[in-house]
């Protein structure tokens, strides 16, 4: 066979000119597996032997540690430099390092003040007689403000790379690959997924921590209109609070998951061994397995559609298990640290012991509920400021006192610069948020109108329709021109714009502090709610979007500083398949997914 | 001087009616009119610590003078004020009391400064929660404009795992969030089931986690109660000046009349001349910039569904006179124009639908909000208005909000979807450039 004539080519061993070759067994790495599945699957079970692990280790500790970070970061010119040579890839992206700290800083507190709040809730609540309650999953919070991956991540880390690295192979012909290709990626998470497993304590979200939204991306991905992101209810998190994982997670067939392990101890083995070989060494038996492993996994997914649904959401409910085993085990931890802290009675609570119910309506709470009562001063101080604020509500200006004001405001108007611009900054954004969401909602629109009518008086709706949107569409074009012209004209008015370069920045500020507020309302606003289930969809959705911001404003910032890097930058070939990789998982898949990279023998 | 001696009363009512903190004494304000220096720094710290509570931000009364003084001039100009003597004031405020009373009392009347303020600093006893998402429209346009590098030094580098590590630290945060607010939801609605009927105000009907912890530990809470009296008394004074107002700005026409007499009001020709005189302006100013490159995208996105559109209408339209052509005599039984007009009428009525959706929505409450819970049975039979005949306190229900939130998710997802769909087609570009690797993306 060509493959035994073809003298695999490593991935990683082109160091960089200068540099020392750390590790030689890394580079034994570059024998030949035909497919990553195989790869994968062996990926938990095979643990790196001490040398290996220590050296490892020391290279990322040196990589990431607190107080070398020169060192560690530096490009390939000192002495530790054996980090770059690796063909890892060292790039100047501070800024997007520093906003993801940054984000990830804003998270923490929320995630503190969240925290307080639950505990002050459920302090109330124990106290109110509510036996059952329990404090909830609370992530522990010892490594929350930690910036630094601890050594057990970057190992786990360090293992997946190599992983990946495997992936790019020698491949006999392009025509063979994508029948293999299509396995691999929907195999791999799974077992990264069992190899994150140990290490779930810690918290180990690389890459491809998603386990059940890659897994299950992958496998519809042949519908691309299911490709989507979950939906908030579907943003199913490993939590108590979910009584559907809650009642399937006991059953959950662990098939999948654990069947990685096993085959993978054999295979990992082999791996080693013919690591060992190196170079010359033709991979028959790794292949074979891979092929084996790739047809079995093929008949899955492919067979059926219910029994590919089935297996999604037995996937999902696995990771659910995992996760909550991982939640209790955190909760058990923080559990007598995070009570004290609060001020909250500790007691040490049995977490998967209460029932999913979310709706106690028990008669006795109920009662006691009623006989509650606020205390007197409060009463009074509450109601005497309730009816102010509902006198100020529908206080009326007389009108003698709003012409004399309407006076006085024309009449200095008048004093104004002119050409004054019809809009203020305030009403340029405030029009401009009217507008977000219109190009959007007008595709909807466009999308609902069928392309075929039964009867000839639903053609001649959905014409309309459509160009009653086309003028629609119209209209906000050039609103937003209005718009351009108005900011143009705003900048000119600046009061330090108009000056020299560079000095309005810190005065721009104030614009975008602009917290919203009920413009000159008087009164308290209220937000009614009718159901739990109402509840939660709003805290859901409003937490939704207050993500897809922030993965957006990180996307473009990605986009900037990433991308040119990729295009300009003269890597190493290995290490720009490496970049490359990890940039492509990032930008197009959200860091859930990554391609699978083959290395094309044929071009040579 | 008209009302000689309710001006008086309406000045210590509106200074009463101002938060503590900016509290200005009434007789600065005469000092001003007289345009006295040493009314100056007053009004500047008036207006500084005013104008930041309105639109949020740290700050402090020991801010320099010359960051308040810019601050104060460049919030006006966000606000519409355009008098060109105000942003010509010295920024060591030294001078220009009158100038700052007349950007004052327009503040005033122009945002409902008064009201704002009342509103934004209300004493909140309940489980509030905002309705907008405002704040992260705000936060994603200052995402760009952050420059910060912090521990490395500018020749270091960053390690691209480091980057996904972080990356996938901050999915699980985002995750962990997730669930911690969904025990939040749990955990304030039992105690908005527990205590339904318990409150003192019927429209609430339950209380708030602040009053049910008020209710355990009442001593813990008077500073609470002692915050609603303070507010009550500022409301008061609120009502007080709604009634004395108009001296107050008969007074301010007063002030008007003393700088038309002095020649300092200036012309606005004048203003002109002096704009054309300064230097061009130059692209430095980061609220216009940003305010562009969202019109920018905007403006694509419509291009982009008007070409769209413009070629399916042509091509369904063409189809549609065809098929009434070929089908005249038939159609010309039928009444075919009466079905028409019916159908115009209906397709009116959907599209009126959309455009209230693009077009601002007045009184739309932003903010936050005291959460209330009212189970679909009660709320029909009580009604939601407080008061029966006058018009009702602004309220909003859930399921309003979470329709608004749906849509914004959809157009984010979009956006993203767009972005992430770019990316792809550049890195295939790049792919392309990589010596013997195929790229198979998943």
């Amino acid at each position: 066979m060509a493959r035994e004539r073809r003298v695999p080519r490593a991935v990683p061993p082109t160091p960089r000119p200068g540099c020392v070759q750390p590790h030689q067994d890394r580079g034994a790495a570059a024998t030949p597996y035909l497919h990553s599945v195989t790869l994968q699957q062996q990926l938990p079970l095979r643990r790196p032997r001490r040398s290996e692990r220590s050296s490892v280790l020391d290279f990322l500790r040196l990589k990431y540690s607190v107080s070398f970070p020169n060192e560690a970061m530096a490009p390939a010119t000192s002495e530790r430099a054996p980090a770059c040579s690796r063909g890892h890839q060292s790039h100047r992206t501070l800024t997007l390092a520093a906003a993801l700290v940054e984000a990830l800083g804003g998270g923490e507190e929320r995630r503190r003040e969240l925290e307080r709040l639950a505990a002050r809730s459920r302090g109330l609540l124990r106290r109110a007689g509510q036996d059952d309650e329990q404090p909830e999953t609370e992530a522990s919070s010892k490594d929350g403000c930690e910036s630094r991956p601890s050594p057990k991540e970057l190992e786990e880390l360090e293992l997946l790379n190599r992983a990946l690295e495997k992936a790019l192979r020698v491949r006999k012909s392009i025509s063979k690959t994508p029948v293999e290709a299509q396995v691999a990626p929907a195999e791999k998470p799974a077992g990264e997924g069992s190899a994150f497993k140990n290490a779930q304590e810690q918290q180990v979200p690389v890459s491809g921590r998603d386990v059940p939204g890659s897994r299950e991306a992958r496998a519809v991905s042949r519908k691309p209109a299911s490709l989507k992101k979950p939906s908030p209810y579907q943003l199913r998190a490993p939590y108590r609070t979910d009584p559907d994982v809650k009642k399937t997670q006991k059953r959950a067939p662990a098939r999948c998951v654990s069947q990685g392990p096993r085959t993978a101890g054999k295979s990992s083995s082999k791996a080693v061994a013919s690591r060992q070989g190196r170079s010359h060494r033709p991979a028959n038996s790794a292949s074979d397995q891979g092929v084996c492993a790739a047809t079995e996994l093929r008949n899955a997914p492919g067979s059926s559609k219910s029994a590919l649904k089935e297996q999604q959401s037995s996937i999902r409910d696995s990771v659910g298990e995992r996760n909550l085993v991982a939640a209790g085990r955190q909760l058990i931890d923080a559990g007598g640290k995070s009570c004290g802290s609060h001020g909250v009675s500790s007691r040490k609570e049995n977490p998967t012991a209460e029932g999913g119910s979310t709706s106690p309506q028990t008669v006795t709470i109920q009662q006691q509920g009623c006989q509650l009562k606020l205390p007197h001063p409060y009463r009074k101080a509450f109601s005497r400021n309730c009816r102010a604020w509902e006198r100020s509500r529908l206080c009326q200006t007389s009108a003698d006192a709003a012409a004399a004001r309407r006076r006085f405001t024309e009449r200095i108007q008048t004093t104004f610069c002119s050409p004054m611009p019809a809009l203020s900054p305030a009403e340029i954004e405030e029009e401009l948020k009217v507008l977000q969401d219109v190009p959007s909602l007008l595709r909807q629109y466009v999308e609902a109108e069928p392309a075929d009518h039964p009867t000839l008086q639903r053609e001649y709706e959905s014409l309309l329709t459509l160009e009653g949107l086309q003028s629609t569409v119209s209209q906000c074009l050039h609103k937003l021109q209005l718009l351009q012209a108005a900011v143009e004209s705003q900048k000119r008015l600046h009061p330090d714009c108009s000056g020299d370069v560079g000095s309005c920045c810190p005065a721009c500020v104030p614009a975008r502090g602009r917290a919203c507020g009920g413009a000159g309302t008087l009164a308290v606003p209220l937000l009614w709610y009718s159901s739990f289930q109402e509840l939660r969809d709003l805290f859901a959705l409003k937490l939704q979007v207050s993500m897809l911001h922030q993965e957006i404003a990180l996307q473009k910032l990605t986009m900037t500083e990433l991308l040119p890097v990729l295009e300009s930058e003269a890597c190493p070939e290995a290490s720009a398949a490496q970049l490359y990789r990890a940039i492509y998982t990032q930008l197009c898949e959200g860091g859930k997914r990554f391609p699978v990279l083959v290395r094309d023998e044929l071009a040579d | 001087m008209p009302g000689g001696r309710a001006l008086p009363g309406a000045v210590g009512a509106l200074c009463r009616a101002m938060p503590p903190p900016a509290r200005l004494v009434p007789e600065a304000l005469r000092r001003a009119k007289l345009d006295r220096p040493q009314a100056t720094l007053d009004f500047w710290r008036l207006l500084y610590a005013l104008l930041k509570q309105i639109h949020g931000g740290k700050w402090s009364e020991a801010d320099a003078i010359d960051t308040q003084i810019r601050f104060v001039k460049s919030a006006l100009w966000y606000q519409g004020y355009g008098r060109p003597e105000l942003y010509r004031l010295p920024s060591d405020g030294s001078a220009g009391s009158r100038e700052l009373l007349l950007a004052f009392s327009w503040l005033l009347h122009r945002i409902s400064l008064l009201e704002q303020l009342l509103a934004r600093n209300r004493v909140r006893t309940g489980d509030e929660t905002s309705v907008c998402m405002c704040e992260d429209d705000l936060s994603q346009s200052e995402q760009g404009t952050t420059e910060i590098a912090p521990e490395y030094g500018p020749e270091d580098r960053v390690d691209i795992r480091y980057l996904q590590w972080l990356n996938g630290r901050l999915r699980f945060q985002w995750r962990s969030l997730h669930a911690q607010h969904q025990e939040q939801c749990k955990l304030l609605h039992k105690i908005h089931l527990l205590t339904s009927g318990s409150h003192v105000d019927q429209i609430l009907g339950h209380f708030s986690v602040t009053e049910m912890d008020l209710i355990r530990q009442p001593e813990n809470y008077k500073q609470l109660v002692q915050l609603l009296e303070l507010e009550t008394m500022q409301l008061e004074a609120f009502l007080e000046w709604k009634q004395l107002e108009l001296v107050y700005w008969q007074w301010m026409e007063t002030v008007l009349d003393n700088m038309a007499e002095e020649g300092n009001m200036c012309k606005p020709q004048d203003a002109h001349i002096e704009k054309s005189s300064l230097p061009k302006v130059t692209s430095c100013c980061p609220w216009a910039d940003s305010l562009t490159g969202q019109i920018n995208k905007l403006s694509r996105d419509l291009m982009a569904l008007r070409d769209q559109l413009h070629e399916l209408v042509t091509h369904r339209r063409s189809a549609w006179e065809e098929k009434v052509k070929a089908r005249a005599e038939d159609l010309q039984r039928e009444d075919f124009p009466a079905t028409v007009r019916k159908i115009q009428e209906a397709v009116e009525l959907k599209l009126l639908d959309l455009s209230n959706l693009c077009a601002p929505k007045k009184n739309k409450v932003h903010g936050l909000c005291r959460l209330v819970y009212r189970s679909k049975h009660s709320a029909s039979k009580t009604g939601f208005s407080r008061s029966v005949s006058k018009e009702p306190a602004p309220a909003v229900s859930a399921t309003e909000v979470i329709r608004e939130l749906q849509m914004r998710e959809a157009s984010l997802q979009r956006e993203l979807k767009q972005l992430r769909e770019e990316c792809r087609q550049r890195l295939d570009e790049i792919a392309e450039g990589l010596d013997g690797v195929i790229c198979i993306s998943p």
